[in-house]
C-alpha cells in the first residue's frame, strides 16, 4: 500500500498560504486512494506557478509551455493510454493563451484529468488581470479597473461538450481530493475548476471571499450532476458559486475512438512494417 | 524518334486539369517513360486559370524543359497566356466553343486544333466531364499511346470506387477522342513515343515519398493541421497509419499539432509533424521547446510562397532561415533538404534516426515544386531501411541505474532516455533551464555545461549527416550550388551550357545544418566562378555559405522569386551572363 510520502517528492516553496499547498495534497491523497505508482502517472503543467507542482511531486513530469499542456498530455495518452495523466494549469495557461486547446480537448473527450488553478490573477508575472478576473479588478494591467466580462469555466466547458465538469476550492482539500478521484475514474475528459486564492497577489478573491460565494452541490438533495438542464442553470446563477461536480455524462472517449488496437499501446508497436504489407502500398504507386 | 515531350492541360480550376494530367502521366510511367509534372494552380476551387505539364523522357530527368509541345487547352485564355512557352513545331488542342479570339493570332508554325471537347462531352455522354477522357484520347491519338495501358489505367481509377459502368463510359470517351482527333489533326502532326520496359518503379510525389518515409521508418503518431501544399503527407497516412497500429490526429492548430508530437514522442513514440509557411510560424514556440528538452521530433516542411499566407499552392525557397535561426534562444537543429523525391523517402527514414540519436528537432525541408508534383523513381527498398533509436533505454537497461539523469553530462552530449512508464526512470522535461535531473537550475555554472551539453550533439551529427552530392563532370570551371527543387533545372541549364561548350559541375547540399563547411569550401575553390542558384529574394542559402566558409574565388547568386520555380534557360542565361 502505498503513502502519501510516495508521492512527496520535496517541501515545496509557494507563498505561506497560497492554495496550491491544498491541490498539492489532494493530488497525493488522490493517487495513494487510486492505489497508482509513481511511475503510471504523468503530470503535464503550464507555466505560472502550479507550475513548480512537478517539482515537488514525485511521478513522470513535463513542464513544458505556457498555455500547451493539453496537446502535450494528448499525445502522451495516445501513445501509452495505460499511463494516468494529470494536466494541471492556471488560469491563465488555461482560459487565455491555451484556451483554444481546452475547447479542443473537451470536444475530444480525451481521458486525461485537468485542474485548472484559478485565481483569477496572473500571479508569477505578478499580478495582471487574467480572463477570470471580475469587472472592475484592479492590476497591475488594468490600473483603472478591468473593463471586460469575465469567463467561466464550467460554462465553458459545458458549451464545448464536457463530459465531467466540476469545480473545487483549495480550502476544502479532502472535497478536492474526491473530485479529483471522480475525475480520474471518469472515462474521458475531466474537467476541474478550481477557486484557488492568491494570498500575495488578489486581495480580492481571498479565501474568506469564496467562503461567502460559494456552495456545495452535494449538500443540495434536489441536484442531479446527470441533468445537463440543471447543470446550466446552477452555474448560470451569477449570485452563489456552486462547488462540486456540476456534470457528468458516460461518452466513448477519444482514444477508445481512434486508436485501431485496443490491446497494445502504439509505445509497444513494432517499428519495423510487415514487408508484405509495404509492398501492397507501394502497388498504388505503379 | 521523340526523346523528350512535354504536354500541357490547361484551363480554370474544376476543369478536372490535375485529373487529367494525372492519368496521362500515369500512363506514360506504364509505357516506361521517366516522368516529372509542374503545376501552376492558384488557391481557389473553382474559375481561375490553371494548368498542368507532364515532362516525359526516354532517359532520367529531374525537371521541367522550356518549352511544351503539346498544349491541350480547355478555353481560349489557355492558349492566349501558354502560346509562348510552346515549341517551334509545337501543336495546340483547344475546345472549339470560344476559340474566336485565339485564331486571330498568327500561329507560325505551331499547328492549332480546334477541338470541341465540351460540346462532344455533352452530345455523347451528357456532361462535360467527359471532356477529360475525350482529351486523353486525342493525346493517345497524338502519342501513339498504348490502348491497353490507357484502358489498364482507367480501370484501376474508376472500378473500385464507380463501377464496371463507369469504366466503360470513360474507355469510350477515350476512344471517341482517339476517333474525332485522327479527323482534324494532320498524321505528321503526331509525336509517336516508345515503349519502353516499366519494372520496378513508381510515380509518386514528395510528399507522398516522406509519407511512405514515415511509415517505413516506424513512426506512429503523426498531428497536422490543414495546410497547402503539406496536406497530401497525413492525408495519406490518415487512410494508412492506422493500419500499421498508427494513429494520425487532425490538431486545432499547428502548435497543438508539434506540442502533440512532443508528448508522443516523450512517451516513446516516433511521431511527426508536418506544414508549410503559416504553420511553421506558429510551431516555432515548440521547435524550441524540443531544443531544451531534448525531445526527438521530425517536422517536415514544403515550402510555399511566403511570408503571411502568401500565395499558398506556389512555390519558393524562403524558409530556410526561419528554421535555421527561428524560435528564441539558441538550441541544436538539423535541417535536411531532399533535392529529389527518391531522397523525399531517404531523407525521412533518416531524419527519425537522427532525431532519436541526437536527441534533437530535425527538419526536412521541401517545396510545393516536387511536394505536390509527380516522378518517377527507382521503388523504395524497405530492407535498406534502418531503424536506430539511439541512447533510448530498455526497461533492463534502466534498472542498472543507481542514479538516473534525464540530462546527464556526456563527452557527446547525448544523455540516457527513459520513457514514462519505466521503473526507475522518474525524471522531469522541462523547458525551463534545468540540471541534469531536469529540475529548475537558474545557476550560471549550470547553465554553461548544460549550453554546452546541447550544442555539442550537433559536432557528433555532424559526422553523419548526410553529405552534400556532386553531379557534372570532373573538369569544369563552373560550379553551381543549390539545394531542394533547384536540383532539376540545375541538371537541364548544364546540358543546355554544354552543348555551347561550357562545363559545368553542380553540388547539391543536402544537410543545410550543420553546415557542411569542408565539403562546400573545398567545391567552391575548384572552380573559378561559382552560383549559388536559388527560389528567393534575399539569397539565404548564399547568406548561409558565406557565413560558413570564406571563399578566395567569385561566388555569383542566381535567384528567382516569382513563385515559379526556375526554367532551365533562366539558370543558364543567368550563368551566361557573367562569362
Amino acid at each position: 500500500m502505498r503513502n502519501k510520502k510516495d508521492f512527496h517528492l520535496e517541501n515545496p516553496t509557494w507563498c505561506p498560504g497560497c492554495g496550491l499547498y491544498a491541490i498539492f495534497d489532494a493530488l497525493k491523497s488522490a493517487t495513494v486512494s487510486l492505489e497508482l505508482d509513481p511511475e503510471e502517472l504523468v503530470m503535464v503543467t503550464g507555466i505560472g506557478c502550479h507550475g513548480r507542482l512537478n517539482n515537488y511531486f514525485n511521478a513522470y513530469g513535463f513542464h513544458g509551455l505556457h498555455g500547451r499542456v493539453l496537446p502535450v498530455a494528448t499525445g502522451i495518452k495516445l501513445s501509452n493510454p495505460e499511463l494516468y495523466l494529470i494536466g494541471v494549469s492556471g488560469d491563465g495557461d488555461a482560459y487565455s493563451i491555451g484556451i483554444s486547446h481546452l475547447i479542443h480537448a473537451l470536444k475530444r473527450n480525451i481521458s486525461l484529468t485537468y485542474i485548472i488553478v484559478n485565481n483569477q490573477i496572473f500571479a508569477l508575472t505578478q499580478g495582471q488581470t487574467s480572463p477570470t478576473s471580475s469587472v472592475g479588478f484592479v492590476s497591475k494591467s488594468s490600473p483603472y479597473g478591468s473593463k471586460e466580462n469575465p469567463l467561466d469555466g464550467p460554462r465553458l466547458a459545458l458549451a464545448a461538450g464536457g463530459t465531467f465538469i466540476a469545480r473545487g476550492f483549495s480550502g476544502e482539500p479532502s472535497h478536492l481530493a474526491s473530485l479529483i478521484i471522480k475525475g480520474m475514474n471518469h472515462k474521458g475528459f475531466s474537467f476541474i475548476d478550481v477557486l484557488s486564492p492568491c494570498i500575495t497577489q488578489n486581495k480580492v478573491n481571498t479565501y474568506s471571499w469564496i467562503r461567502r460565494n460559494i456552495y456545495r452541490l452535494d449538500e443540495d438533495s434536489g441536484f442531479s450532476p446527470k441533468d445537463k438542464k440543471q447543470a446550466w442553470e446552477r452555474i448560470s446563477d451569477q449570485s452563489k458559486i456552486p462547488v462540486g461536480l456540476i456534470y457528468e455524462e458516460e461518452k466513448a472517449s477519444f482514444e477508445e475512438l481512434i486508436l485501431s488496437d485496443k490491446e497494445k499501446p502504439i509505445v509497444d508497436s513494432d517499428l519495423k512494417i510487415d514487408s508484405a504489407k509495404f509492398e501492397k502500398i507501394l502497388e498504388l504507386f505503379k | 524518334m521523340i526523346r523528350d515531350i512535354s504536354v500541357m492541360i490547361a484551363g480554370k480550376a474544376g476543369d478536372g486539369v490535375l485529373f487529367t494530367g494525372n492519368v496521362l502521366a500515369k500512363i506514360l510511367k506504364r509505357s516506361g517513360w521517366e516522368v516529372v509534372t509542374y503545376r501552376d494552380f492558384p488557391s481557389n476551387i473553382r474559375g481561375e486559370p490553371t494548368n498542368f505539364t507532364i515532362r516525359a523522357s526516354l532517359k532520367k530527368i529531374y525537371g521541367r524543359s522550356d518549352y511544351i509541345d503539346v498544349l491541350i487547352a480547355f478555353d481560349c485564355e489557355s492558349i492566349l497566356e501558354h502560346r509562348k512557352v510552346m515549341a517551334e513545331e509545337g501543336v495546340i488542342l483547344c475546345d472549339g466553343e470560344d476559340l474566336d479570339k485565339a485564331y486571330t493570332l498568327k500561329a507560325g508554325k505551331i499547328t492549332h486544333h480546334p477541338f470541341a471537347l465540351k460540346r462532344l462531352a455533352r452530345e455523347h455522354f451528357r456532361s462535360e466531364i467527359y471532356k477529360n477522357m475525350i482529351a486523353q484520347g486525342a493525346l493517345c491519338y497524338i502519342l501513339g499511346l498504348d490502348f491497353g495501358i490507357v484502358k489498364e489505367v482507367i480501370s484501376e481509377i474508376f472500378l473500385e470506387k464507380k463501377g464496371r459502368d463507369v469504366v466503360e463510359k470513360n474507355i469510350n470517351a477515350v476512344n471517341l477522342g482517339f476517333k474525332e482527333s485522327r479527323k482534324i489533326i494532320d498524321e505528321r502532326n503526331r509525336h509517336f513515343l516508345l515503349k519502353k520496359e516499366d519494372k520496378d518503379r513508381l510515380i509518386l510525389s514528395g510528399d507522398e515519398a516522406i509519407a511512405l518515409g514515415a511509415l517505413g521508418a516506424g513512426c506512429r503518431l503523426f498531428a497536422a493541421y490543414p495546410i497547402c501544399p503539406a496536406s497530401e503527407i497525413w492525408q495519406w497516412l490518415a487512410v494508412y497509419m492506422p493500419r500499421f497500429n498508427g494513429v494520425v490526429v487532425q490538431t486545432e492548430d499547428e502548435i497543438a499539432a508539434l506540442n502533440m508530437v512532443l508528448g508522443a514522442s516523450y512517451a516513446g513514440v516516433r511521431s511527426m509533424t508536418s506544414t508549410s509557411g503559416p504553420g511553421a510560424s506558429l510551431m516555432m514556440e515548440a521547435f524550441g521547446l524540443a531544443g531544451i528538452a531534448e525531445i526527438p521530433v521530425v517536422v517536415a516542411h514544403v515550402q510555399r510562397t511566403g511570408p503571411s499566407t502568401g500565395m499558398p499552392t506556389k512555390t519558393e525557397q524562403g524558409d530556410l532561415n526561419q528554421w535555421l535561426y527561428g524560435s528564441h534562444g539558441e538550441f541544436p537543429r538539423i535541417i535536411l533538404a531532399p533535392g529529389t523525391v527518391e531522397e523525399c523517402f531517404e531523407f525521412t527514414c533518416t531524419a527519425f534516426n537522427l532525431a532519436e540519436k541526437y536527441q534533437c528537432p530535425v527538419i526536412i525541408l521541401t517545396e510545393q515544386d516536387y511536394g505536390q508534383n509527380l516522378r518517377t523513381v527507382k521503388k523504395f527498398d524497405l530492407s535498406k531501411v534502418k531503424i536506430e533509436r539511439g541512447k533510448l533505454l530498455t526497461q533492463e537497461e534502466l534498472l542498472k541505474y543507481k542514479d538516473y539523469k534525464r540530462y546527464e553530462f556526456t563527452p557527446s552530449g547525448v544523455s540516457p532516455r527513459a520513457i514514462p512508464s519505466q521503473k526507475n526512470g522518474i525524471h522531469m522535461i522541462e523547458g525551463n533551464e534545468h540540471d541534469e535531473r531536469g529540475y529548475r537550475n537558474e545557476d550560471a555554472e549550470n547553465r554553461v555545461k548544460m549550453m554546452e551539453k546541447r550544442m555539442r550533439k550537433l559536432k557528433s551529427a555532424s559526422r553523419e549527416v548526410i553529405s552534400p552530392k556532386v553531379w557534372g563532370e570532373e573538369e569544369t570551371q563552373i560550379g553551381i550550388l543549390g539545394f531542394g527543387s533547384t536540383l532539376g533545372p540545375i541538371q537541364e541549364s548544364m546540358k543546355q551550357l554544354k552543348k555551347e561548350g561550357i562545363k559545368a559541375k553542380f553540388l547539391q547540399l543536402r544537410t543545410l545544418w550543420p553546415f557542411p563547411s569542408q565539403k562546400v569550401n573545398r567545391f567552391i575553390e575548384k572552380h573559378r566562378l561559382n552560383f549559388v542558384v536559388e527560389n528567393n529574394y534575399t539569397g539565404q542559402l548564399s547568406t548561409l555559405i558565406k557565413s560558413q566558409v570564406k571563399p578566395t574565388v567569385e561566388v555569383k547568386d542566381i535567384r528567382k522569386y516569382s513563385s515559379d520555380s526556375f526554367k532551365p534557360s533562366e539558370i543558364s542565361a543567368g550563368v551566361k551572363r557573367f562569362l
